[in-house]
This record gives C-alpha cells, structure tokens and sequence, in this order.
C-alpha cells in the first residue's frame, strides 16, 4: 500500500508536502495531536508520550516526554492537546485523573509544568479554548468538567453535568463562552463557561453513550456528535431546539469524528471496536464513505488533520503501535468499487436492470477505462467537481418486458405441455411431437421427431391402424411414396450425391405432399390435442388408467420388437442382419457402429432447418423394414447428445422418454439422470407441475423415479369421524362413511381432491375454489374459516 | 420487442442488485440506503412494492433468493461485513400480524472482518447452503442442517482465495459426474496478481474445495459472473464481466475411474469476448435456457447476446435503461 504520490499545499507563507508514510511506535497510542504549524505531532498513550517531526519523507522522533526512572501514572495519557496558539504549551488527560500541562520550552529534561490532580476517575478529554491562550478545559468519567487558568493551581470552575461520565468536551470555535460535553447517557449539553451553575441546553443525540463531538470549523452552529449506536449525527444549534440535520450510519461505535478541513459537508470518523478504519463521509450522502483509510491493523484511537486549513492529510494513531500519515490521493473510495447497476434475468425473459441515473442519462461524466480510453484522451472530458457528483445519486429501476407476442420463453411453456410422451402407439406420438414442434416453428426438431418415427417404427404396424390412425400416417408421404423395395445400403452414397446435386428439387417434390396432408388433417389433430391438453394428474382412481395405458403401450413395443426380429421379404438385406449377430436382441446390443451410420451422424449435426428437409430424403433411401431399429441407435444417441449439448435438454428427454428401451441402453445412466433432473428442475421453475410429474413418473431412471416418492407421506383423516383412516380405500372403517365426499356437491371426489387442513373438510378443487368466492367459512358448515395455503 | 417499464424504485441511494425469484413473480431490491425492497408482481404486471425494511448498517451489496423449496427467503450481505438470511412469514393467527406477510431475520453470518461483496445459495440439488465470500478474499460456505431451521447456519468451508473477492457464482449442474464447483471473481486492481477467476472443486476423497483452474487471461478487475444454466450439458459455460464480457467454455477432462484425490482438469475455451460497452462491464445475467447473455456496463446499456449453432456469439439487442428505442429484432429472440 506504499503510493508515492506526494501533495504540496500552499498556505499562505508556509508549504505542506508529504506522501502517506507511517512509522512504528513503542506502545500503542490513545491520541494524537499535531502543532499548530503542522510541523510537529504528539503521541500520547499508556505507555507512550512521544513527539515527533513531520519530514517530508518520514516521521522523525523529536523528543520522548516520559522522562525519570520511575514510571508515572501521570504520564498515562487518555488524551492529548497541543495548544494551537502557545507551540510549546500540552496538555493531557491521565488515566489517574490528573491534568497535566507540559512546557516544551523548559531547558531541563522533565517538561512537565503544572499538575491538576481535582478529578476523581479517569480524564477522558482535555480542550484548549481556541483563542484564550490560558483556559483550558477537562472532562473526566467522574461526571465533571473543570476549567483550569493556567496561572493559577487550582480550577476556576466546576461543572457538574448530573448525568454519568463526560466523554468529550469542546470548545466552540466561534462562540467565545461556549462549549459542548457529550456524555455516556446519550446526552449532549451546551455550557457557557461563566455561568458553571447549570447548562445552557441539553438534548439526547443517541441511544447509549456519545463517545465524540466536534464542532463544524466554519459553520457556527453545527456540531457532530458520533456514537455507540454507529451514528454519526450533525446537529444545527443556531435553533431553539437542536436540530438534527444529517445522519449518518457506520459500521461500528463511533469513537471520534473530525470535520475535514475547507470541505464543508466532510467529516471523518473512527471506531473503538471491530473496525480499524478511517473513513472519510459526506453527511449529504449518508450510507457509503466518501473515502476510507484502510492501512491500520487495529483498532485507531486518534485522529487529527494535520493542518486546520489543509484537507489533504489526516495523521492517525493506533493501537496497532503506528502513527501514520495518510494523504487523501492515496484513500480508497468505496463508491468506485460499488457496483452501480444490478441486472437480473427473469423467468419469462423479462430483465431487470437498475442503475445509476447518470450512467442511463448517458452524459460525459461517466468514467473512462482505467487507463484511459482509448478514443478520447482523458483531460478532454471537464471533470465535473468530484464531490458535488458524489453527493447526488440515485438510481432508477425498470423492467423490460418481452412483449406479448415475442415472449421467446413461450415456445419451451407451449412444447412442454403439448409435447405427448405416452399414451400412444409409438408412431403417432412421434407424429405428434413433430406437428408440435413444427407448429412452434422449430422444423429441425420437428424433421427430428419425423426421422425418429421413421427410423423405429415398424412398417407392419403401418399398415394395420386404427381407423383413426390412417390420416395420421399421411403425414409421412416419405414412408409410402417410396417403396422400401430396392435400396439397398450401397445407395445411401449415390443418395447423397443426389442430394447435393438437386436439393431443390427433392426438397419440392417430398415437401408439396407433406403439407397438404398436415392441412388436411388439422381437424382429426386438433381432437387429440383437446385430449392430451389437459394432461392432468390425479389421485386416486385416475392413476390405475394411466398405468394401464402405459402399460399396454409397453405391450405394443414388444409387439413391434417380435415383428422386427421376423424375416422380411427384402431379400438384399438379409445379408445385412446377418453382419450382425446380436441383432435379434437388440436392447441388450452395443452400439452397432457401421459407416452409413456414422456418416449420417455426421449430417445430424450439421443440420441447419433448411437443410433437414432434404435430409429426411435421404434418410429415407436408408428407411427399410430390414434395418433393424438398433441400427439407428448411435445416431440418434449422437443427436440426443447433440440436442443436449446444445442446451435443449427438453427434445433429449422428451426423445428419451418417446423411445423408451429403443435407447434407453445406449445412453449411460448418468448422463440420462442429468438430463432428467435438469429438464424437471426447469419444469417445475415453469411452475408446469403436471408435466414435470409426468416426466418423473415416466423416466426410467430410478433416481429420478424415486423423486416422486421420497419424503412423502399423507396422513389421512376422515372428514367425517376426525379420526385417521387406517386402511386404504375411502370408506372410514371406524364410522364407515365414505371419507372423501365433496362438501360442496356431497358426491365421492375422484381426482384432485383439497381439503383444509384445519377441519379436513374438503372437496372438488374447482368446487372448494367457488365456494370460497363467496365465504370464507367451511362449505360443509363446521363452522371453521378455511384456510388453503 | 421489449417494453421498458420504469419503476419508482425510492431507494435512497444506489441500487447495487436485483434479483428474481426462481419463478419470476417476485424481484428484491437492496441498496446503499442499507435497505431491501422486495416487489411483487401484480395482475395486470405492475411491480408493486410489498415490503422494505432495514437490513444492515452499511451499503447492501447483494440479495438473492433462496429456491422457493426452502420458502421465501432471501439472504443479503452489505459492507457492514454480515450477511443475513431472512425469511417471510405469515402473521400467526394469535398475533396482532395475523395473515400479514413480514419478513423476519433468521440469522446474522459475521465470521467476515471486512466487507461481504457477494452472497449465493447453492444449487438445490446441494441442500440448503449458502456462499459468501469478501473483500479479503475469503469465500465461506454455510450449510442449514436441518432446512427447517433457518436459524443454524454451520459454516462448513473456508476457502481463502488470496485475492480480494467480488462475486460468486456456483455451478448449477445437478449431474453426478460433476462435483460442486464455484467461480470466484476479483476486483483487486492490481496486475501483479494475473488471474482474476479462480475456479474450486469440492473433492469428495479430503472433503475439501480445491483450486480446479485459474483463468489466467482475466487480468483486469471482476465485478460479476455467472454460470449458464447447465441444462443436461456436459461442459459449462461461464460469462465474466470484466472490462469487457467473456464467455468461457469450461469442458471436464475424462477422469479415470479410480476417484482421485485431485480436481477435474478443465479444458478452457474461450467463446466470446466483447467490448462494446465500451467501458467496465457491471453485470452479466443469463437466462434460463442460457440462450440469451445480458450484460450490462458503465455505459448504462443493456446488452443481449445470443449464439448461433456454431457458436458464434453476437449481439442482438442494445437496450437502455431509460427507455428511448431500443432496437431489436424479435426473431433472434426465439
């Protein structure tokens, strides 16, 4: 922290100049003081009594004032003043309760000159008054104030503040009569020196202790008061009432407050506890210092200013054993390390953002590189007055909203909810999730989901659907337009030369079908998504459904799996299988890296939207019943892993939970897990509950499975008995009543059921939400007043 | 499009932080005034302010929420060199507060001697825990044993960084190959120490956060950094606001089967680096589906950044915060 910059302040006939330098004490110190011409300081403390010579680059020892071989308790100093007229004449307070004055003019050793032994306890204070060269003042923990004439032995005067200890007393800068005490009660009273009989005015200023005062040096009325309660508080006392005009809150007790010099709103303070440093404030902005000395390592017991009419240095003692002298330059300012705006993304896309009013404003005030910017050199900008720009701040708050029609976290909201994962032959969930995605505008995943169908699906089930399924297979002219007859894998590179030669043309011919079919089947589509739209989750009776839906699509895979393992008619191929000899168990089979696989892998991950539709031409050329499905399995786990890394885990998922035991063994567990959880945890910060409990429930990984069941227990009562239901099923087995009637419409509630949680009476959600439109009290008339939460 | 919606926010002082809540209906405010606000969106989208209080005895720095599992709350951390954990609460039927939403402090975290710069719970996934680290470059990690208890607070970690602290951000990936990991940004201004973001990793066999990486080419002052969201990905990506904005790609090396007693190495890239604003970069925030990077600088400018499919990071929006037109165009936002 050594900053050689260097000050040089003209003051009149004399010149300050020096850097921030320290030195080592032999003890720590309780106070300093410095000499009127800011040549000298004094160091006082229990063990200490020092003065020292300010050089231009360093302190210099001058001369030791614990003189005599047997120590003194006088010299055990609370405080420490040098009188700013008389440049010989100091005066400290000792722990003992003495006041001593010392001349440094006297030739012998011993510069102690008059002794003051009136106090009881402890002198916390002494003050010079700042024009009368004899008068001078103490404050002692005994609860007086004395004033002592320097010609005389004894005190002239007594003040008794009936309050507890005196921590400070100063004399008025301006006012020749008064001065100020501040007390350990939280009192601060104003005295006029002639009249020692009762004070002029006393005020509280803070809960517990006021440990300092000083007087504003230009201002006659303002007196800052600092105190244990961390405040620091500038009080106007030209009024009747002392007025509190500024505020300021620090971080610890305030031990000592000092008005900075030729500032008029500076002051600076320290503490007596916990924290060791030295902070530098403009009472207009109260929260943040305006600088701050950090160099001490303990605790700092005395400030001073070196010069009274110098704002440059601050000298500093410590109990930390060091004196030192800190330049202003050289002080931290907090603010320049402040962040001045706060940015926050939110959920939907909507952005927070505060900031400085002048940053936004966008004037020239705002700060260049450090180190200059690199456009305008840095003395081109006029610096507007530092402090004038310190004290004014403020920051305006707003919101960007994405409006309405570009919310571009809809697409995911939208996707997750009409995204179908089970339910249905694997086919038409596939079929779905394109029209899904295409709808959103996503076509690469959308060709995805397409590809996919085309890739697992079995053309046997095909050809034998539901009556309701036959427009839906439309939507795959790929399928049925080419016949599956004649390619065989040696055509995928003529294929791929075809692509690159006549796109175009392909994209035209496969993509005309395709649409038409898609316009042509809205109306069956939007019937199934009416159903899948309200994929809702519900207790009870509703799940069995469910299971067995899921179940019987489970069915339908082995079904298909039978059919693949079958012998088809393609007789080329046959030969393929046979490459492979744990084709027929392919759930258990590795990866069966082939080159055509590997080269289409390669296409997958340079998809761009456009070039897939071209793609599914060429991957259709590859569709035959006679490639087994596992032969996609290491694309497509490339693509899931592409589709992940690219951050869309909900396509990794959705394709991973759509395909089931098809990839579920291609993937490790780990990796599956990851993307669960990040796809659930996204869900559920979308508040979309129902999907997310889908996704639980249907993920294979019995991590993810469990989530579902940990930590979950219901204990039920029954609404009608009030006492715990024991068995399973809903008729109460003590009153045997059906427990769960709806206390609304009185039938058996199936599905969600809510009940409060007071009187566990409950019923339909939708039922229970209108009857507390109207009243607040139980619909089943218990008197209760619900409460949901 | 976005719409600037201004906020009388009537702080008195400087706003240091905003912060959502996990589902985006609540937003907190803290502010040199040594106060948090805590705004909560209405019907018809309005911001209104539902609570604000005195938090601490000096300049608030940060707030952040905690995941709503753990209930309202929120943790701030201030120049007065605590941090505090708070939680809303409804009145108790017996109380004078009855149905009323007030906020309470749970605990005061004062192990710090010097100020506490930046405060963060750690992904859920972790359990309740909580990060602070400070301006003598300590970083702190407490754990809440028992989540119900917001009141015990066991400070778990000690991690001193060397460097004088400024942000934090943790790893949000939940996966099991990836252990807790935590960036550490500096805001020390001197270029003797090269190296502002140093990267730890909890090592399972000591127990212990150990330094992973040290990205040696952020020399300047940090003031803010954030992992992407990690979304099922296998790498990670994280964005520094520095003098200007960066994108790293942190990827794991395979790491043997044998659980060594060493950090994963990491292999860094850099994706983007931008400085455009021209001037320090404050913030940088993603969003959820870290598709989006907004940064904000001293030239009191947002900016959105978006990758294509190759990686390519451009800026596609330049918003101000005043509100006068900002351009962008609404396709790049989907």
């Amino acid at each position: 922290m050594e900053k050689m910059s260097r000050v040089t302040t003209a003051l009149g006939s004399s010149s300050i100049s020096g850097r921030t330098m320290f030195c080592h004490l032999d003890a720590p110190a309780n106070a300093i003081s410095v000499c009127r011409d800011a040549t000298q300081v004094v160091v006082a403390g229990r063990n200490i009594f020092k003065i020292y010579a300010l050089e231009e680059e360093q302190f210099v020892e001058k001369l030791n004032l614990r003189v005599g071989r047997k120590p003194s308790l006088n010299f055990s100093c609370a405080d420490v003043m040098w009188h700013q007229m008389e440049e010989n004449l100091l005066a400290t307070a000792a722990t003992n309760g003495a006041v001593v004055t010392w001349n440094l003019g006297k030739p012998s050793r011993n510069k102690q000159e008059q002794l003051f032994t009136e106090h009881k306890r402890t002198v916390n204070k002494v003050c010079f008054h700042p024009t009368e060269v004899y008068m001078l003042l103490s404050g002692s923990q005994d609860g007086y104030m004395k004033c002592f004439d320097l010609r005389k032995k004894e005190s002239v005067s007594t003040f008794s503040g009936q309050s507890e200890s005196v921590r400070d007393v100063q004399f008025s800068m301006k006012d020749y009569f008064t001065f100020a005490a501040s007390f350990e009660n939280g009192n601060v009273q104003l005295w006029d020196i002639r009249r020692p009989d009762r004070y002029e005015r006393m005020f509280t200023a803070h809960t517990g202790p006021v440990f300092c005062c000083d007087w504003h040096p230009d201002d006659r009325g303002w007196l800052a008061t600092g105190g244990r309660d961390k405040m620091v508080k500038v009080w106007d006392m030209t009024t009747n009432r002392a007025k509190e005009i500024f505020c300021v809150q620090t971080i610890a007790s305030v031990a000592r407050v000092k008005w900075r010099p030729e500032r008029k709103w500076h002051l600076a303070t320290c503490s007596m506890m916990v924290d060791h440093n030295i902070y530098v404030w403009d009472v207009r902005r109260p929260f943040i210092p305006f600088a701050t000395f950090e160099e001490h390592k303990d605790v700092t017991t005395g400030i001073v200013w070196r010069h009274q009419h110098d704002p440059h240095f601050l000298l500093s003692g410590s109990k930390d054993s060091t004196l030192y002298q800190h330049m202003f330059k050289d002080a931290s300012r907090p603010v320049d390390r402040a962040n001045p705006e706060g940015l926050c993304f939110g959920l939907f896309g909507d952005l927070a953002f505060a900031a400085k009013e002048s940053l936004i404003s966008g004037d020239a005030s705002r700060k260049p590189y450090p180190g200059g910017d690199r456009r305008y050199p840095i003395f081109f900008f006029k610096k507007p007055n530092p402090t004038e720009q310190f004290a004014h701040v403020s920051s305006a708050l707003s919101v960007f909203e994405s409006s309405v029609e570009s919310r571009h976290m809809d697409w995911l909201v939208k996707t997750a909810r009409l995204y179908l994962l089970s339910g249905k032959p694997f086919a038409e969930l596939c079929d779905h999730n394109a029209k899904v995605a295409k709808e959103l505008n996503r076509p690469q995943v959308s060709t995805t989901w397409t590809m996919l169908r085309i890739m697992f699906s079995d053309p046997a089930n095909l050809s034998t659907p539901g009556p309701n399924h036959i427009g839906k297979l439309g939507t795959l002219p790929l399928m049925n337009s080419f016949s599956m007859k004649e390619m065989g894998t040696g055509l995928v590179a003529e294929g791929r030369l075809e692509r690159s030669k006549g796109e175009s043309r392909q994209d035209n011919l496969h993509l005309e079908p395709g649409n038409s079919l898609i316009n042509s089947n809205n109306d069956e589509n939007e019937e199934t998504e009416g159903s899948e739209g309200q994929a809702e989750y519900m207790f009870g009776d509703a799940e069995l459904d469910d299971d067995d839906l899921y179940s019987m699509e489970h069915e339908n895979h082995a079904a298909e799996e039978q059919e693949y393992t079958l012998p088809q008619e393609a007789f080329p191929l046959r030969h393929e299988i046979m490459d492979n000899p744990s084709a027929p168990e392919h759930l258990q089979q590795d990866k069966a890296d082939s080159p055509h696989a590997s080269g289409n892998e390669a296409e997958v991950m340079c998809l761009t939207p456009i070039e897939s539709f071209s793609l599914i031409s060429i991957s259709q050329p590859l569709f035959s019943p006679h490639l087994p499905a596992q032969f996609f399995c290491p694309v497509v786990r490339e693509m899931l892993i592409h589709y992940a890394e690219q951050g869309d885990v909900q396509m990794a998922v959705s394709v991973l939970i759509v395909l089931g035991d098809r990839i579920r063994k291609e993937i490790d567990d780990l990796t599956q897990e990851h993307w669960y959880t990040s796809y659930i945890d996204l869900l559920q910060r979308l508040e979309l509950w129902n999907v997310s409990n889908e996704v639980i429930k249907l993920s294979t990984c019995s991590a993810i499975t469990c989530l579902n069941q940990t930590s979950t227990t219901l204990h039920v009562n029954c609404s009608n008995c009030k006492r715990p239901m024991s068995n399973r099923g809903w008729i109460c087995d003590r009153c045997h009543q059906c427990a769960s009637v709806c206390a609304v419409c009185h039938h058996v509630v199936k599905g969600l059921f809510v009940w409060c949680q007071g009187c566990s009476h409950g019923g339909h959600l939708e039922h229970v939400m209108n009857w507390l439109k109207s009243s607040s009290h139980c619909p089943a008339g218990c008197g209760h007043l619900c409460e949901y939460t | 499009m976005f719409l600037a919606r201004s906020i009388a926010a009537d702080h008195k002082d400087l706003i240091h932080d905003v912060s959502y809540d996990f589902h985006g209906r609540r937003m907190a405010t803290c502010s040199s005034d040594q106060s948090v606000k805590v705004w909560d969106k209405s019907e018809n989208g309005e911001w209104i302010c539902t609570a604000n209080w005195k938090t601490h005895s000096g300049s608030v720095w940060r707030v952040t929420w905690a995941h709503p599992e753990f209930g309202q709350v929120l943790a701030s951390c201030s120049f007065d060199r605590t941090a505090a954990v708070w939680e809303e609460i409804v009145g108790e039927s017996s109380d004078k507060q009855r149905g009323l939403r007030h906020w309470i402090k749970r605990t005061t975290l004062v192990d710090s001697r010097t100020s506490v710069t930046d405060v963060k719970f750690a992904p859920k996934h972790m359990g309740l825990m909580l990060t602070t680290c400070s301006a003598d470059g300590v970083v702190r990690i407490y754990e809440a044993p028992d989540v119900m208890n917001l009141s015990q607070w066991s400070l778990q970690h000690e991690i001193s960084c060397k460097l004088s602290s400024s942000c934090i951000s943790w790893n949000p990936s939940s996966s099991r190959v990836h252990p807790p990991m935590i960036a550490v940004g500096s805001d020390d201004s001197s270029a003797v120490y090269s190296g502002k973001v140093q990267i730890y990793e909890y090592i399972d066999h000591t127990r212990k956060y150990a330094k992973a990486e040290t990205l040696m080419t952020v020399t300047d002052p940090v003031h803010d950094l954030a992992f992407a969201p990690n979304l099922g990905r296998s790498f990670h990506v994280l964005a520094i606001a520095t003098k200007d904005v960066r994108i790293f790609k942190l990827i794991p090396m395979r790491r043997d089967a044998t659980h060594s007693s060493t950090p994963t190495k990491l292999e860094i890239q850099v994706l983007a680096q931008f400085d455009n604003h021209n001037s320090q970069v404050w913030r940088v925030s993603w969003n959820i589906t870290s598709t989006l990077l907004a940064s904000s600088g001293d030239d009191g400018c947002v900016r959105l950044w978006k990758a294509n499919y190759m990686d390519n990071w451009k800026c596609t929006a330049i918003l101000r915060g005043d509100g006068i037109p900002v351009n962008c165009s609404h396709d790049v936002l989907n």
